[in-house]
This record gives structure tokens, C-alpha cells and sequence, in this order.
């Protein structure tokens, strides 16, 4: 039996049956990462004496039966998520040797739970992208095929749970950053509602959209990790009061009679013919379990990208502002007054698609562009949250394809930022209404890679979308990446 | 986007270019404006108190004194520290 391949709550009954110890499960996947991650590159940093040193003190919980869920469980965690004395790079050299002086709340939780840290994970630099091809050290591939971009930007996440690098792992979703990648690597990602986890610790780029959730093998593991990281943080204004559910309570649900629209533009134009008739399969199984499917329409969706990147791109440009390699971060040799030293130091420290962004939200926000941009793209939030408010009248959840195609070549559209932006279709609207949204895989294209669906829910209803999800992972027939 | 423009957002962003990569922003930023011109094919108006109708001034935590950070921790990623940021003489 290769354990890798478990699930986590397979893992959690091995571990309290002292089946093996979490020292042991530990050593497997450094072992693994040794093995693998050279050619995969899904790691920035690997935390081997962190990892062992968390798995013995796990052991003695253990010992003690007194294991939550996540107790021993090794997972690895997106790079721009703050952990205490561990470099936090952005995948960026702005923050090439950045060590955070705190944790972000999600890892004080997750240490709470006891987890073992593996590493910290690759990503888009500052989550700006889609393929993880940006990322100034570690341009990770996808374990279906290495030729290929494993998506981004919590690429490096979704290819270490793909390739069992890690039991499941930690991503962050501004426009997609979670869902894509999970789509092109064969797993299952959740970006909660807004709100839902705190943000406090999690590096911002687009701090209206930004979203920490989990990347894992199925719905049932993203509901466990979803248990421990979600509630109200006093340090983040904008996380919800609301308390936590359960998030496994509609796992093993019946889908008989659930509610399930299927926006008519999210599967015409601009969307790979597979991936399409792959999604609507799904759908005729959900059927089949005795789900009603609803048609509707969205007709705002196709200026749902522009609004995306003119206010993501304005929040970053503001946030980014404070990178001025004088407190912290990337520091020019030269530099002969104020202004030149952070100018050298930014125009050093920023890869070109972060400055592309910068540009772009100057640009939104400049006087004279204002109202006809950045006050356009808002108008067109709060209309596309009308939308999405209006077809959950008549349903309980939105099934859409993930991706409008599977992933492609590590030297294909990387130098096209036009090309990178549309591909975004599919994920942004989850982002711009605040909804949760999951996505599972749902098929495999002719070149055999994955193709995923999402589920998306209304506020705060993460438990039925997992349920969904579940039921579908169920029956469909899963195919691991065989690695080199 | 001409390179007068481009010039202008890199000087608000504080981001210096080459002429080469200077042309070359000007060429992407031109393809990634077009799309964001879309927006401007629909009549919608922002609604600033829908937004904001939920959004509760008072709603603030308690004005409590807490334990602060320790200097040294802050002070780790700074460059060259004596218990405070040392930075470049940069005041003529």
C-alpha cells in the first residue's frame, strides 16, 4: 500500500491505530519530495527539521488520544501565507529572504491542530497568474505531464497534492488561484465565501477578492481543512461573525432534488468543446442521482474579466505600494536619492506581470480614467452579484466548467497577458459576488489530462457545495498522474 | 497605450523601464486596455451605499493595550539593525 495515496482521514486511522507513526508518514514524504520535487519544482522551501521536529510532538498527542483530525497529517502551505521564522517569498525577489515575525492566522489554527509543516509551496509571484510560470524560483509542472503548466497561482499547491508531495495543502484564491489549478492537476480546490477565513497573515494582492482555502484528493479532506481554519478573526476586519458549520455535515448527502442552474454562457464561445460536453456529462449524472438541472443565463459575464482585473489590479497597485526595500524586502545597490532607491529597488524586486498590474491599477485609478474604469468595474460587481443573487432564487447551487481548457505548455501563453486574462472566464464572477465555489475533477481530455468542474454555492453554504462535490467524487473514476 | 502614458503610470508606480521594455509595456498594456474598454460598452452606475449599508463604524474591538511585538523579531528582516532600521543616506 503506498499511504501517499491516501486520503487524510484514511491517514488519521492509521495513525491513532499506531498502524504508523507520524514520524514515519513524515520521512515517506520528504522522501517523496527528494524523489520527485527536482523535476516538479512545487516547492519553494522544503522544512524537513521543522517537519520532523512538529511529527514527534504529533506522536506524543497521539499517545495520549487526544489526535484532532489533523494531528500528524503533513501539509504544505502556499508562500505567501506568513509562518513564523520560515521564509515567505511571494515566490517574488522582492521577498527573496523574507522570514515573517508571526503566523497568519490560518497556521496559528492549523498548529493548533497540530499538522506537520512540509514546506511552503510555489506560486504566480504575489499570486499574479495563472500557471506558476511567473514565480521567480520555482517554476512548478504539472505531474500529468511535465511538458505542461500545473495552473496557478496555488500551482505549487495543487501540483504537490496531485503528484502526494503532501496529504493536502493550503492556497489562496483571488480570481481562480485555487479552483485552476486544482482543475489542471487532477484535485479538488475550495475558495470559501469571502470572509469565511481570516485573512489576517496572508500576503495581499487584491484585498476585496483575496481568500485562503484548502487544495486536497476529494471534497471530504477540503471539508476537514475548511473545519479548522474557518471563523472570525479580531484581526481581520473583514472576516465574518458568522460561526463556522461543520463543513463534512452534507458529506454522503442525497442529491435528490438539489437544485442545480447551469448558466447558459459559461459553456458557448471561448469554452474547449471537451471541456464543455465533459461538464454537461456531470451534469446528466447529477441527474441521474436525482438532481434537477436549471437553466439560466448571466449575460454580464463576458465583462466579467475586465471588472475582475481593473479592481484587482487597483487594490494591487495600493497594496504593492508598500514594498519599498527600506523596512523590509529587496533593496537596490543604488540609488542616489529617496525616490531612485525605491525606484530601483521595485523596478529590481518586480517581476514584469506584477508591474504590468501596477500599471493597470495606476491606470484605473488615474483622474480622467476613474469613473470610466475602476467606477465601471464596480457598477459591474454589484451587477453580477444581482445575477448570481437572481438564479439562486431558482436553485441551490451553479455547475460551470473550471477552466475553459485543460492545462497547456510550459511555453504557451506566457508571453501573452491578453491570452492569460480571458482564460480566467470561468473562476472570476465566485470572486466579484463573495461565493463559495469548489472544483473537482470531472473527466480527462484526449491528451489525457484532467479536466474540473465547479460547484458554486450561495454565501456561506460551503457544506452543500462539498456535499455536491462528494457525491459526485463518489462514482466518477479517478485516474493518478503517473510520475517519471 | 502610448509611451508618454506608460511613462506617467511607471513614475505614479514608482517602476523605472529601459526603452526597450518601455516599448514593449507600452505594446502588452495597449492589448490589455482594449479588453478593459469592454466595460465601457454597458450603462450600469455604482451604488456606493449599497455597498457600504452594512458596514458598521461602531463595529470595532475593544481599545485594549496588548503584548507588542519583540524589537529583534521585527527588526530580523531589516538589512543592518542597531535596534532600529538603518537605511541608506538618502537626504541631500
Amino acid at each position: 500500500m503506498d499511504i501517499t495515496k491516501l486520503k487524510i482521514r484514511e491517514m488519521r486511522k492509521l495513525l491513532d491505530n499506531k498502524e504508523i507513526s507520524s514520524l514515519e508518514l513524515t520521512q515517506i514524504y520528504i522522501d517523496r519530495i527528494k524523489k520527485y520535487d527536482g523535476k516538479l519544482e512545487s516547492y519553494i522551501t522544503v522544512t524537513e527539521e521543522i517537519a520532523l521536529n512538529e511529527a514527534e510532538k504529533a506522536q506524543d498527542i497521539i499517545n495520549s488520544g487526544k489526535a484532532g483530525e489533523l494531528c500528524g497529517i503533513p501539509l504544505a502551505i502556499k508562500d505567501n501565507i506568513c509562518t513564523d521564522g520560515v521564509k515567505t517569498t511571494c515566490a517574488s525577489k522582492m521577498l527573496e529572504d523574507f522570514v515573517p515575525p508571526y503566523d497568519a492566522t490560518v497556521m496559528e489554527k492549523l498548529n493548533a491542530e497540530n499538522i506537520v509543516m512540509l514546506g511552503k509551496t510555489s506560486m504566480d509571484e504575489f499570486a499574479m497568474g495563472g500557471s506558476t510560470q511567473t514565480s521567480a524560483f520555482a517554476k512548478t509542472k504539472n505531474p500529468y505531464d511535465i511538458n505542461r503548466v500545473p495552473g496557478g497561482s496555488s500551482g505549487g499547491s495543487a501540483s504537490c497534492v496531485s503528484a502526494s508531495l503532501c496529504a493536502a495543502a493550503l492556497g489562496s484564491d483571488t480570481g481562480g488561484s485555487i479552483r485552476q489549478p486544482a482543475a489542471f492537476c487532477g484535485v479538488t480546490g475550495l475558495k470559501p465565501t469571502y470572509g469565511r477565513v481570516s485573512r489576517y497573515g496572508l500576503v495581499a494582492f487584491a484585498s476585496s477578492f483575496d481568500q485562503i482555502g484548502p487544495i486536497a484528493k476529494d471534497a471530504h479532506d477540503c471539508a476537514i481543512i475548511l473545519n479548522a481554519i474557518a471563523g472570525y478573526d479580531r484581526h481581520d476586519g473583514t472576516a465574518s461573525k458568522l460561526p463556522a458549520a461543520d463543513y463534512t455535515s452534507k458529506i454522503n448527502m442525497s442529491m435528490d432534488g438539489v437544485k442545480i442552474a447551469l448558466p447558459k454562457e459559461f459553456y458557448g464561445e471561448g469554452i474547449d468543446r471537451e471541456i464543455a460536453d465533459a461538464v454537461m456529462k456531470a451534469a446528466e449524472e447529477y441527474e441521474k442521482m436525482g438532481a434537477v438541472l436549471v437553466e439560466c443565463s448571466m449575460p454580464s459575464l463576458k465583462y466579467a474579466v475586465p471588472a475582475y482585473y481593473l479592481i484587482s489590479s487597483a487594490e494591487a497597485s495600493s497594496n504593492l505600494s508598500r514594498y519599498d526595500g527600506i523596512k523590509y524586502g529587496h533593496r537596490s545597490e543604488s540609488g542616489d536619492d529617496f525616490n531612485q532607491l525605491i525606484c530601483n529597488s521595485r523596478s529590481e524586486g518586480f517581476g514584469s506581470e506584477v508591474k504590468r498590474r501596477i500599471l493597470l491599477g495606476n491606470y484605473a485609478l488615474s483622474s480622467g480614467y476613474y469613473d470610466a474604469y475602476y467606477g465601471k468595474a464596480l457598477a459591474l460587481r454589484q451587477r453580477i452579484s444581482a445575477e448570481y443573487d437572481s438564479i439562486f432564487e431558482n436553485c441551490d447551487m451553479i455547475l460551470t466548467p473550471t477552466t475553459p481548457s485543460a492545462a497547456y505548455g510550459v511555453n504557451e501563453n506566457i508571453s501573452d497577458p491578453v491570452k492569460m486574462y480571458k482564460a480566467d472566464i470561468c473562476t472570476v464572477t465566485a470572486n466579484i459576488a463573495s461565493l463559495p465555489a469548489i472544483s473537482t475533477t470531472c473527466g480527462y481530455n484526449a491528451d489525457g489530462m484532467p479536466i474540473g468542474m465547479s460547484l458554486v454555492g450561495k454565501k456561506f453554504d460551503e457544506a452543500s457545495i462539498i456535499g455536491a462535490a462528494d457525491a459526485f467524487e463518489r462514482s466518477f473514476e479517478y485516474k493518478a498522474p503517473e510520475l517519471i | 497605450m502610448d509611451l508618454e502614458m506608460v511613462s506617467y503610470l511607471s513614475k505614479l508606480g514608482k517602476l523605472s523601464f529601459t526603452d526597450e521594455e518601455l516599448q514593449k509595456t507600452a505594446e502588452e498594456m495597449t492589448g490589455i486596455i482594449e479588453i478593459m474598454d469592454t466595460v465601457k460598452e454597458i450603462d450600469v452606475v455604482y451604488d456606493a451605499f449599497a455597498d457600504n449599508k452594512n458596514v458598521y463604524l461602531n463595529d470595532l474591538r475593544e481599545d485594549a493595550s496588548e503584548a507588542s511585538m519583540a524589537t529583534g523579531k521585527i527588526l530580523q528582516n531589516a538589512e543592518n539593525s542597531e535596534n532600529c532600521f538603518v537605511v541608506p543616506k538618502v537626504v541631500e
